[in-house]
């Protein structure tokens, strides 16, 4: 599904991505493991195509990212970064104009759906009615949460996105990715809910081996 | 009636008036004495020329001198929204000097041939008065929009990705940062509009009384120049970002920080938006 063949990147003449090659197969749970600066949140970068590998070759469905490929791949893809970097405003206007993106024309952005998720994550619903900047990390964090869930599509790339969450909400979050079979995550988290999860393989980033 | 001409003898009892800010300067110590000084003298040296300039193209009144012309003043123009406008000018010089072009010479052909109904549409007198008027009026605006339309996208870029994470085209992420450009571009010609004729004459108003005509001959010129600066304004911001995109931003819609002219400062050599 995600493939990375000998890649590379430097920045300013500092190596961010030594060699990596690794596979993500469909419905696996990986999760990337390394010190902070070790280029994991860069890999998430190169498989959107943010950033370009300086070489070596990122493969999406067994074809090469390229400027072309990646519009399509992110249509797959649903991503949460590290600091929920979502927009400003209203959140229920924020959902919305998610909804209105051409691409999620058909997805179930309805009152009920969100209302579902937003209990079911432990949120108040007058949520809706505060501005995102408003949000307090953690509820930013479920946000990003559910709108990751309303996208239904089946890749997910999750930089740290339990950090900011009650210890009794990140089991709950964990296992809600990590139960789908046919959901296929790649994960950045120094938690143990994820790290010491039966269903997740980890990746060494410094070494490129599985752990 | 005729303008009365002022002799340039009596002009300069004009300048006696320069001796207000001067002694509050001196007693209170601002500093302006020399910048003030070397701003009058420019202002002088400049208006001078170009009353000479003019006198001479409302002379000839050749179309084609007439429309080099304004591809002068356009160009200056632009430069002058680039040069703050955190954008590198090599970079965008073109494209936005084409949205400018367009923009100014199609409105002003228009009230030209609608408004003003001229049979010789290209006369110097109005072409390049009309066309001065508007490119100084919307520049400010202008300048306003497309810096803010990049810089907002180069601080606000984490969430411009996630935008694009989300599937979204390179239009449909950037069409928040287009409204909130076209907005702003638009505020100081809206607030003008506001308070015209109350708080304020405008030039162009001030002129046309000045040289003569009735004070509703004057007014009926300046509603026509207020709505085409409006005009302007969102055209030329518009078409500026949307002429510029495919040089600022790379196929894979991200921004590039190579367009920007604090690029190399502070930042790694590819690390974009």
């Amino acid at each position: 599904m995600i493939k990375l063949k000998n890649v590379k990147l430097s920045f300013s003449g500092k190596k961010v991505i030594d060699n990596i090659s690794f596979e993500v197969k469909p419905g696996e749970k990986i999760i990337l493991s390394g010190k902070s600066g070790s280029g994991k949140s860069t890999v998430f970068n190169m498989i959107l195509g943010f950033v370009q590998p300086d070489s070596g070759e990122i493969l999406f469905d067994a074809e090469k990212l390229d400027e072309k490929h990646v519009w399509e791949v992110r249509k797959k893809i649903s991503y949460i970064d590290q600091e929920s970097s979502l927009g400003i405003g209203n959140t229920l206007d924020y959902l919305m104009f998610i909804s209105e993106l051409k691409t999620n024309a058909q997805k179930e952005f309805s009152s009920n759906r969100i209302n579902e998720l937003i209990e079911y994550f432990e949120l108040e619903n007058e949520v809706l009615n505060k501005n995102l900047e408003e949000l307090s990390g953690g509820e930013r964090q479920r946000i990003a949460i559910i709108i990751s869930i309303l996208l239904e599509r089946k890749v997910f790339l999750l930089d740290e996105v339990t950090s900011a969450i009650d210890v009794s909400l990140k089991k709950k979050v964990a296992e809600y990715y990590l139960d789908k079979d046919d959901w296929t995550c790649l994960i950045i988290s120094h938690d143990p809910i994820w790290l010491e999860s039966s269903n997740t393989k980890i990746f060494e980033m410094e070494t490129c081996t599985w752990a | 009636m005729g303008i009365i001409d002022i002799a340039f003898s009596s002009l300069f009892f004009s300048f006696f008036l320069l001796g207000i800010p001067i002694l509050l300067s001196l007693k209170y110590g601002f500093g302006i004495i020399k910048p003030l000084l070397f701003a009058v003298f420019r202002m002088c040296i400049q208006l001078i020329l170009i009353g000479i300039f003019l006198k001479y193209l409302f002379h000839w009144n050749n179309s084609l001198i007439n429309v080099c012309w304004i591809i002068v003043m356009v160009t200056v123009a632009v430069f002058s929204v680039l040069k703050d406008s955190a954008l590198k000018i090599k970079k965008v010089f073109f494209p936005v000097f084409i949205s400018f072009l367009i923009t100014i010479f199609s409105v002003v052909v228009y009230l030209n041939i609608m408004v003003i109904k001229l049979t010789n549409i290209f006369d110097a007198k109005y072409l390049i008065i009309l066309s001065g008027m508007l490119l100084g009026s919307s520049l400010r605006g202008s300048i306003i929009g497309i810096s803010h339309f990049y810089k907002s996208i180069k601080k606000d870029s984490k969430r411009f990705l996630y935008v694009l994470s989300l599937g979204a085209d390179r239009n449909e992420a950037i069409l928040p940062y287009l409204k909130e450009s076209v907005q702003l571009a638009l505020k100081p010609s809206i607030a003008t509009m506001a308070t015209i004729g109350i708080v304020a004459l405008p030039g162009m108003m001030t002129g046309v009384i000045l040289g003569g005509a009735s004070p509703l001959v004057a007014i009926k010129y300046q509603i026509m120049i207020m709505v085409s600066v409006v005009a302007c304004a969102s055209s030329t911001v518009i078409l500026s970002i949307l002429m510029t995109l495919k040089i600022c931003f790379n196929k894979y819609g991200i921004l590039q920080m190579e367009v920007f002219t604090d690029f190399g400062k502070n930042n790694g050599k590819k690390r974009n938006t």
